[in-house]
C-alpha cells in the first residue's frame, strides 16, 4: 500500500533530512530508492517534488552539494551542513513529537520504540 | 547494467528537446533517468521502454518543466541573483551599444580624472603645515606701515618684538624668529668644495618647541641654545657627512664662520611654507646674531612667530597690539623724527602702523606680503580651480544623462516590452540605476588608472609631488561614495524619464522623441558649452597677458645678459673687479657691471629719504629702492638717462651721488630742476643705544642725474621711486654677450671662475629668463587653463559626437525621404549642424559676458595690462564653434551621404 501524497506533503523536508543525515553524502535518485527501500515502498518520493525540496534546502543554507563525474553523466551529491545536522534533529523530534499529538487526537496508543 | 554513451546522449538531447535548459538542474535530472533507466533494464526492460517508464514517473514533459521551475523559483528568490541578473542585463546593453559606452565611460573618466587630480592638488594646498600639532596656537607677527607716499604691508618685524611682546603679554608661552639672509656657500671642515645652500635661516632656540619638527640626533630644548651651533636637516647630513652621524662635526659658512652641527632634524615636510635646510642659532657676536640682538623696532627684518598658551584668544591679543606700537615703536619714531611726533599724531595724520597676526594655517594661502619666507599659494586658485573642477565633472555628468536619454527611444521598445511583462516601474528605475552606476563605476576605474597617468605631468606643471593615495582607506571609501552619488545623480533623470512610457504608445512606435523632445537637453549642450567658451577665453587672456608682459617695454634691455652669481666666494671686492676685467677681455663679452641689485630679483632693500635742507616728518619721507651698481651698470642694462649723466671715474664725488628714477623726482617734490640737488637719509652707522636712528647724523646724496622708469617689479605692482648709488657691491656680476655664442660665453666665464675661485660652485643664469621666472606663477596658470579648457572642451565634444550620431540615425528615413525628393548632401549637412550650431551660438551669447567679468577681475591685479578686444570673445567663439562642427560634421556628412535606398527600405 502507498500513502496517499496528500499525507506525505508536510513531511517530505524531514525525510530527506533525516536519509542525509543517516547516510551521509546521497545523490536524488539514491534519496528516492533509500526512501522506497525504508518503507518498503509505501513512501514513494516523486521526483517532482523531490528536486525542488532539495534546491530549497540548498537555498537555505542547509545542504551543500559535491559534483562528481561518472563517465559521461555528472552526479550532485548533497550533504547536511552543520546548520542542515540540527535543522534534521529538530525536525525529526518536532515530527515525533506530531505523531504524538496524532495519537492522543485519533485516541490510539502510538508506540513509538 | 550501465547505460552506453550513445544512450546518455540520446537521453541529454531528448531532455533538451524537453525544454530543460538550466544549468545545474540539466545535470542532476540526466543523471537521475540514467540511474533509474539503468534499474528497469535490470528487471529486463529495453532501453527505450525504460526511459519511458521512468519520464512516466516525472509526469512527462510538464512534470519535468515543472520540476525545472520550481527549483528556478527558489533560486531566483536570492537578492544576489536578482541584482546579478541587473549586472547581466545591464552589461549586455553597455556592450551591445559599444559606441555609446565607450563615449560615457571614457567622457566621465576624463571629467572623473581631472577632478581627481584638482581635488588632490587642492588637499594638499589645504593641508599646509598641519604637520604642527601646536598650529592653531601658532601666529605671525605682520605689520603694516603707511606714511608719506610709501605703503608697506610686511610679514617681518623689528628684532626686539618678539621679547617685547612674550614679557608683556603672559598669554605668549614662547616665541621665534627667522633672519633670512640669502643663500650661503657651505663646505665641511675637510672639504674644499663649496656647496651654495639656499634653504639656510638663523633662528631662536625656541623652534623645535614651537614647531613640530622632529630632532632625530641631539637635543632639541638645548641645540640651538649656544653661538656657533647649526642644526641641519636629515638630508643635509646625509649630504655633507655621508654614512656618518653629524652630530659635532662642523660645517664652514661662505668660507668664515664655523659652526658646530648640534641636532639633525627631519626634514621639513613638503607641506610647509618654509623648508629650512640648514638652521643656525642667532646668539653670540656673527653680525646676524648681534642684529638678532639689537633693539631697533624700526628694521623689519625677523618674520617672528608667537605660540600662544592653551586657551589664548588670539583676537584678543591682536586688540591690544596698538598700546604695544605707543609703548615701544612710538619713542623710536619719535627721536627719529623730532620729539614732537608721537605715535598718536603719526596715526592722526593719515598714516598707519598696525600690528597683526596671521594663524599659522592661513600662512600658505591667504598671505602674500613682503617679506615672506617662500612664495606662497594663493585661496583665490583654490577656489577657481575647485570652480573648474565641479565645472568639468558637471560636463562630464550632462554628457551622461544626455546621451542616456537620447538612446531612450531605442530603448523605448524594450521598456515597454518589460512592462507588458509584468514589470514594475520601481524594477526599471532599478535597472537603469544598475546601469549608470555600473558605467561610473568604469569610469572611475579609468579615471584612476589616467590621473595615475598623467599625474606626473600636472606635478611638472604645479611644481608639486602630489601623488594618488592607493594605501588610504578613507580614498577607496570616498571613491565609492563618489561612484555611487555620480552613479545615482547621473542615472536618475534617465531612468526616471525612461521608465515613464507607456507601454501601449510605445509598442506603437509613438513615443516623440528625437531633438523636438529634448529642451532639457539642448539646455545641457548650451550649459556645457557655456563653460567651455568661458574656459577658452580664460586661457586665450592669461595667454594674451603673459605676451604683453613678455614683450612690453621695461626700460631695460633682459637679452644677451648673463649674470654670475655669488661673486663674494671670489674674496674682496678687488678680486671680484679683477674677474670683471678678465671676463671681458673675452670676445664675445662687451659690457660688465658688478651690482648688488638686478631689475629681475624679488630682492629689495628700502631706505627712507627726505629732500635735503628739511625736517624729516611723515609726509615728507619717501621710501626709496636703494641699490648698489658699478659705473658701468647702466649701459650694462641698456636703461637710458633722461636728464644729467651717468656714474663716471671723470667725476671722483660720484661716491656721493645718486641717480633717481622719473618716478622718484615727483615724490620728492624737487620742482623743475633736480640736478644738482640733495636727497638725505640716516646714517644708520650712528645708532642710538635704543636702536633708533638719530636725527643729527644724517648723510646726503646730490642727484647727477635722471633715468627713464624701468620696470623692477612684476606687472603687478606700479614702478616705485628708485635710487642707484655707486658702492662696492658684491651681489652679481653681469655681462653683456654678443648673440649667438651663448655656450662659448658659458665656458670661458666658467673657466674663468674656476681659475679665480677653485672650490667655489659656479652658478650662473641669464636675465631674460629670471625674468620669466617673476611670471612663472601666471605661466602655470596660463598653462593649467589651457590643459583643463581643453579637457572641458574634449569631454563636450565627446557627448556633442555621440548625441550627433544619435540624431543622425533617428532621422535616417528622413534624410532618405529628402534626398529622394532631391535634397543635396550640403543641404542636409547643413540641416543636421544647424541644431547644434544654434545651440552652440546661444551658449557664445551668454558665456561672452560672464568671462568678461571674470578677466576683468583677474587683470585688475596688474597696474599694466593688456586690452581684451572683442578678437578674444571672437576667436574662443569660433574656436568652440569650429571644434563642434568638426565634431558634427562627420557625423553628419556620413549621415547626408548614405544612400536613401538603404535607410527606406522596409525590411
Amino acid at each position: 500500500m502507498t500513502h496517499s501524497s496528500e499525507l506525505l506533503k508536510g513531511t517530505l523536508r524531514t525525510i530527506v533530512l533525516k536519509v542525509l543525515k543517516d547516510h551521509g553524502k546521497t545523490y536524488g535518485y539514491e534519496i528516492t530508492q533509500r526512501v522506497k527501500e525504508l518503507s518498503e515502498g509505501s513512501i514513494v518520493v516523486t521526483e517532482g517534488a523531490l528536486y525542488p525540496t532539495l534546491h530549497k534546502l540548498e537555498a537555505e543554507g542547509l545542504l551543500k552539494t559535491e559534483r562528481v563525474m561518472i563517465g559521461k553523466r555528472a552526479r550532485k551529491y548533497y550533504m547536511l551542513t552543520a546548520l542542515g545536522k540540527s535543522e534534521a534533529k529538530q525536525r525529526v523530534g518536532e515530527f515525533i513529537e506530531f505523531i504524538k499529538t496524532m495519537g492522543v487526537v485519533l485516541q490510539m496508543e502510538i508506540n513509538l520504540q | 547494467m550501465k547505460l552506453t554513451n550513445d544512450h546518455i546522449d540520446y537521453i541529454i538531447k531528448d531532455l533538451h528537446y524537453r525544454g530543460i535548459v538550466v544549468d545545474g538542474i540539466e545535470d542532476e535530472l540526466i543523471d537521475h533517468i540514467c540511474s533509474a533507466v539503468e534499474v528497469e533494464i535490470e528487471n529486463g526492460q529495453k532501453f527505450i521502454e525504460a526511459y519511458h517508464e521512468v519520464l512516466k514517473k516525472f509526469g512527462h514533459t510538464g512534470g519535468l518543466r515543472e520540476v525545472q521551475k520550481h527549483s528556478l523559483r527558489f533560486e531566483n528568490r536570492k537578492t544576489k541573483i536578482m541584482i546579478r541578473n541587473y549586472l547581466i542585463i545591464a552589461w549586455r546593453n553597455l556592450r551591445k551599444q559599444g559606441f555609446y559606452s565607450f563615449t560615457n565611460i571614457f567622457g566621465l573618466a576624463i571629467g572623473v580624472a581631472a577632478c581627481l587630480v584638482i581635488v588632490l592638488f587642492i588637499v594638499d594646498e589645504l593641508s599646509y603645515d598641519a604637520y604642527n600639532t601646536k598650529a592653531d596656537r601658532i601666529f605671525r607677527v605682520n605689520e603694516e606701515i603707511k606714511f608719506g607716499g610709501n605703503h608697506m604691508v610686511l610679514c617681518v618685524s623689528g628684532a626686539p618684538t618678539a621679547n617685547a611682546m612674550l614679557q608683556d603679554y603672559p598669554e605668549i608661552e614662547s616665541t621665534v624668529r627667522f633672519r633670512s639672509y640669502g643663500t650661503y656657500l657651505v663646505k665641511t671642515a675637510e672639504g674644499t668644495q663649496n656647496i651654495k645652500e639656499q634653504n639656510l635661516i638663523w633662528t631662536d632656540s625656541t623652534f623645535f618647541n614651537v614647531f613640530s619638527v622632529n630632532v632625530l640626533e641631539g637635543n632639541p630644548k638645548t641645540a640651538l641654545k649656544d653661538p656657533a651651533s647649526i642644526a641641519i636637516s636629515k638630508s643635509t647630513a646625509q649630504k655633507y657627512f655621508p654614512g656618518k652621524s653629524a652630530l659635532g662635526e662642523t660645517l664652514i659658512l661662505d668660507n668664515k664662520y664655523n659652526a658646530k652641527v648640534t641636532a639633525v632634524y627631519e626634514d621639513i615636510p613638503t607641506a610647509s611654507h618654509f623648508h629650512f635646510d640648514l638652521m643656525v642659532a642667532q646668539v653670540g657676536d656673527w653680525p646676524v646674531a648681534k642684529e638678532a640682538q639689537s633693539n631697533a623696532f624700526l628694521n623689519e627684518n625677523f618674520n617672528t612667530y608667537l605660540l600662544l598658551k592653551q586657551g589664548a584668544d588670539a583676537k584678543v591679543l591682536e586688540k591690544m597690539l596698538p598700546v604695544f606700537l605707543k609703548k615701544y615703536i612710538g619713542p623710536q619714531i619719535a627721536s627719529a623724527l623730532g620729539n614732537d611726533m608721537t605715535m598718536e599724531k603719526f596715526l592722526s595724520t593719515g598714516n598707519k602702523w598696525e600690528i597683526t597676526l596671521t594663524p599659522l594655517r592661513d600662512i600658505h594661502l591667504h598671505s602674500d606680503r613682503r617679506g615672506e619666507l617662500e612664495a606662497n599659494g594663493n585661496i583665490t586658485y583654490i577656489y577657481l580651480f575647485g570652480i573648474i573642477a565641479a565645472f568639468i565633472l558637471t560636463i562630464a555628468c550632462i554628457n551622461f544623462m544626455n546621451l542616456s536619454t537620447a538612446r531612450s527611444s531605442n530603448r523605448a521598445k524594450e521598456v515597454g516590452v518589460r512592462k507588458v511583462m509584468g514589470s514594475l516601474r520601481s524594477h526599471l528605475v532599478r535597472q537603469f540605476l544598475t546601469e549608470s552606476i555600473l558605467v561610473t563605476f568604469f569610469s572611475f576605474a579609468v579615471a584612476i588608472w589616467l590621473s595615475y597617468m598623467f599625474l606626473p605631468m600636472f606635478n611638472n606643471l604645479s611644481l608639486k609631488h602630489l601623488q594618488l593615495p592607493f594605501t588610504n582607506v578613507t580614498f577607496y571609501l570616498v571613491l565609492v561614495v563618489c561612484v555611487l552619488v555620480i552613479g545615482l545623480m547621473a542615472g536618475l533623470y534617465p531612468s526616471f524619464f525612461l521608465s515613464a512610457f507607456k507601454p501601449v504608445n510605445v509598442l506603437k512606435g509613438q513615443v516623440s522623441l528625437g531633438m523636438k523632445s529634448g529642451i532639457i537637453r539642448s539646455g545641457l549642450v548650451v550649459f556645457q558649452f557655456v563653460i567651455s567658451i568661458s574656459l577658452i577665453i580664460a586661457a586665450i587672456t592669461v595667454n594674451k597677458q603673459l605676451n604683453f608682459i613678455q614683450n612690453k617695454k621695461l626700460g631695460f634691455e633682459k637679452n644677451q645678459v648673463i649674470i654670475v652669481h655669488d661673486p663674494y666666494a671670489l674674496g674682496k671686492y678687488s678680486k671680484i673687479q679683477t674677474f670683471k676685467n678678465e671676463v671681458l677681455k673675452i670676445s664675445s663679452i662687451s659690457k660688465g657691471t658688478i651690482s648688488g641689485f638686478l631689475p629681475v630679483n624679488s630682492d629689495r632693500n628700502n631706505s627712507t629719504y627726505w629732500k635735503d635742507g628739511r625736517q624729516p616728518t611723515p609726509d615728507n619721507l619717501v621710501s626709496l629702492q636703494t641699490w648698489s651698481v658699478d659705473r658701468d651698470y647702466i649701459e650694462t642694462m641698456g636703461m637710458k638717462i633722461s636728464t644729467g649723466r651717468g656714474f663716471s671715474a671723470e667725476f671722483p664725488a660720484d661716491s656721493t651721488a645718486v641717480i633717481l628714477n622719473e618716478a622718484a623726482i615727483p615724490m620728492f617734490s624737487l620742482g623743475e630742476n633736480p640736478i644738482g640737488q640733495k636727497v638725505t637719509t640716516f646714517d644708520w652707522g650712528h645708532i642710538r643705544p635704543d636702536g633708533s636712528p638719530d636725527p643729527e647724523k644724517t648723510k646726503s646724496w646730490t642727484i647727477v642725474g635722471i633715468i627713464e622708469n624701468f620696470h623692477f617689479s612684476t606687472m603687478k605692482e606700479g614702478i616705485t621711486p628708485l635710487g642707484l648709488f655707486l658702492n662696492k657691491s658684491s651681489g652679481n656680476v653681469s655681462f653683456k654677450f654678443h648673440s649667438g655664442k651663448t655656450e662659448q660665453v658659458i665656458q670661458s666665464i666658467e673657466r674663468m671662475w674656476k681659475q679665480m675661485a677653485p672650490g667655489q660652485p659656479f652658478h650662473y643664469s641669464f636675465l631674460d629668463e629670471d625674468f620669466l621666472k617673476m611670471y612663472a606663477s601666471e605661466q602655470r596658470l596660463s598653462q593649467i587653463f589651457f590643459v583643463f579648457a581643453g579637457l572641458a572642451i574634449v569631454i563636450a565634444c565627446l557627448g556633442l559626437f555621440a548625441l550627433t550620431a544619435f540624431t543622425a540615425e533617428q532621422r535616417t528615413k528622413e534624410i532618405g525621404i529628402r534626398k529622394v525628393l532631391g535634397a543635396s548632401v550640403s543641404s542636409i549637412v547643413g540641416l543636421l549642424s544647424m541644431e547644434f550650431g544654434k545651440l552652440i551660438l546661444i551658449a557664445f551669447v551668454i558665456a561672452a559676458p560672464l568671462a568678461w567679468f571674470g578677466v576683468d577681475w583677474w587683470l585688475k591685479s596688474y597696474t599694466y595690462k593688456t586690452e581684451i578686444g572683442v578678437m578674444v570673445y571672437l576667436l574662443a567663439g569660433a574656436i568652440a564653434l569650429a571644434i563642434a562642427w568638426l565634431t558634427m560634421g562627420y557625423q553628419s556628412i556620413r549621415a547626408a551621404s548614405s544612400d536613401p535606398v538603404r535607410s527606406l527600405r522596409n525590411e
